[in-house]
């Protein structure tokens, strides 16, 4: 199909360029441990505190470094003028969505997979038991992340103050998403761990529903 | 009545938000129609 | 003008009505006592708001559809005045809660979904500003007001499970719940007064949008001169 091996070629155009520097990876996990540190001084970390409050922390910072670090995708190809390039060499403009919204996800799973075992000592949690069911959870949550922050950054693209626009418009809308990634994380990391079904349906609808969103409307986002 | 106060602020406040909206979108109208009759007199000399 | 009078009085009597129902008509609440009549203005409200961004969202539904500037002026006059009757929702909680738990604020789950949807709504306003060319300045900000109302049941759903799954002492008595006959009338009619406001201060937005419409028009023939 036309839409999926374009995607694919795109796909690899992106990973290779952020891969190219490395730095963004190193960046991000050093920018959220930051502010992982810092919340942390706002409660006393005894045990059950860390417990109650981490995974809410991680997943707060996850947004806000999402936000400052899907800046690029659409900035790069305003800036170097290969937007219309891009429009050209693909039938279906979904496909420089789907490329972009794909590496933005490996990027944001990379990164959480970096940090969870830096997580797991700094607030005493196990997640080896867990670990599967943990990257279930950021899977779905990373990829309601990378939808609307994908979307608005071609937004915030085109219009000024687009350090500021694209966190201002992308954290609102995430509201679910951290509320159910929380909870679900919580779970998982809980004395008795669980696999909260709830959330996790949740979060999978929340997907599907702006994916679906960003496949009627996205490519109107691209118009010259 | 008890609590006199908190309604007497709540239905005061809630009105002055209408309100002042509602004035709002009337200071912002009257000075867009003088912009379009000074725009519409330039054009016409301009003709 | 004939009609926007006959509108305005409309509204004007309907909300008098309403208010006056709400203050003589309604039975005394047994817990809470007078101050519970700010429910019908505080709730009917919500529900005005609630409407005015369906509006909007069906406002940029057909601007990116239609791509005609009429329902751009739609969507931003919508967004406006839903605004209003949200921020109006944000007043009027605090002032109920206040006398009545002691407390200004609760994260209660709908005064937090509210809050949520008001934060949208801004966001909706502030993208505006930051785009200067008009046509870009719609299709950006409709595509966005899609996004945002899609994300509101969310939101409201999500906070409600959320703060269901860790019971807070419960602060807003819920509409609807255990509404006798007379309230549940009275609230209804509240609801009808408040949507009449609405209309009124939509179709006023919407023709200082148009009058600026024809503002740039103007304003484009001139420089073509």
């Amino acid at each position: 199909m036309a839409l999926l091996s374009n995607t694919a070629v795109l796909l690899g155009k992106e990973l290779r360029t952020e891969f190219r520097s490395r730095e963004l990876l190193t960046t991000t996990v050093v920018f959220i441990l930051t502010i992982v540190i810092l919340f942390s001084f706002t409660f006393q970390p005894s045990g059950s505190e860390s417990l109650r409050f981490g995974p809410g922390l991680l997943w707060l910072a996850i947004l806000f470094a999402a936000s400052l670090m899907l800046q690029p995708g659409f900035l790069r190809e305003q800036t170097n003028d290969t937007l219309s390039a891009l429009r050209l060499s693909v039938s279906d403009p979904f496909a420089i969505f789907l490329a972009k919204l794909i590496a933005n996800t490996v990027f944001l799973l990379l990164t959480e997979m970096l940090l969870l075992p830096i997580f797991a000592v700094l607030f005493n949690v196990h997640i080896l038991g867990v670990f599967p069911q943990l990257v279930l959870v950021f899977f779905l949550g990373s990829v309601g992340v990378a939808i609307p922050g994908t979307a608005f950054s071609a937004i915030s693209a085109q219009a000024r103050m687009r350090e500021l626009l694209l966190p201002l418009l992308l954290l609102p809308l995430l509201t679910p998403v951290l509320i159910a990634s929380t909870e679900a994380t919580a779970a998982l990391l809980d004395v008795q761990p669980s696999l909260q079904g709830k959330w996790l349906g949740f979060l999978a609808g929340f997907d599907v529903v702006f994916l679906t969103a960003l496949w009627l409307f996205g490519e109107y986002l691209l118009e010259e | 009545m008890k609590n006199f106060d908190s309604i007497f602020a709540a239905y005061v406040l809630g009105w002055a938000v209408f309100f002042g909206f509602y004035l709002s979108i009337g200071k912002r109208a009257s000075s867009l129609r003088t912009e379009i009759e000074q725009l519409k007199n330039s054009l016409s000399r301009g003709k | 003008m004939a009609k926007r009078a006959i509108l305005g009085l409309v509204t004007l009597g309907l909300v008098v009505a309403a208010a006056f129902a709400s203050f003589y008509v309604v039975p005394m609440e047994r817990t809470m006592g007078p101050i519970q009549r700010i429910f019908y203005f505080h709730a009917a409200s919500a529900w005005a708001g609630m409407t005015a961004f369906f509006v909007c969202f069906f406002g940029n539904l057909l601007y990116v559809w239609r791509r005609q500037p009429k329902w751009d002026w739609l969507g931003i006059s919508a967004a406006e005045v839903g605004l209003a009757f949200t921020t109006i929702v944000l007043i009027t909680g605090p002032i109920w809660a206040h006398p009545v738990w002691g407390i200004w604020w609760t994260w209660d789950w709908r005064l937090t979904s509210t809050f949520v949807m008001w934060l949208l709504y801004v966001s909706y306003l502030l993208l505006r500003t930051l785009i200067a060319e008009p046509d870009r300045r719609a299709l950006l900000s409709a595509f966005f007001g899609i996004f945002a109302f899609l994300d509101v049941p969310l939101v409201y759903f999500s906070i409600r499970w959320w703060r269901t799954q860790h019971p807070q002492p419960v602060v807003m008595g819920g509409p609807g719940s255990g509404l006798e006959p007379t309230m549940r009338k009275v609230f209804f009619f509240s609801v009808l007064a408040m949507h009449a406001l609405m209309v009124l201060l939509l179709s006023e937005r919407y023709r200082l949008e148009k009058l600026r419409g024809e503002v740039d028009d103007l304003r484009r023939e001139a420089e073509a001169q």
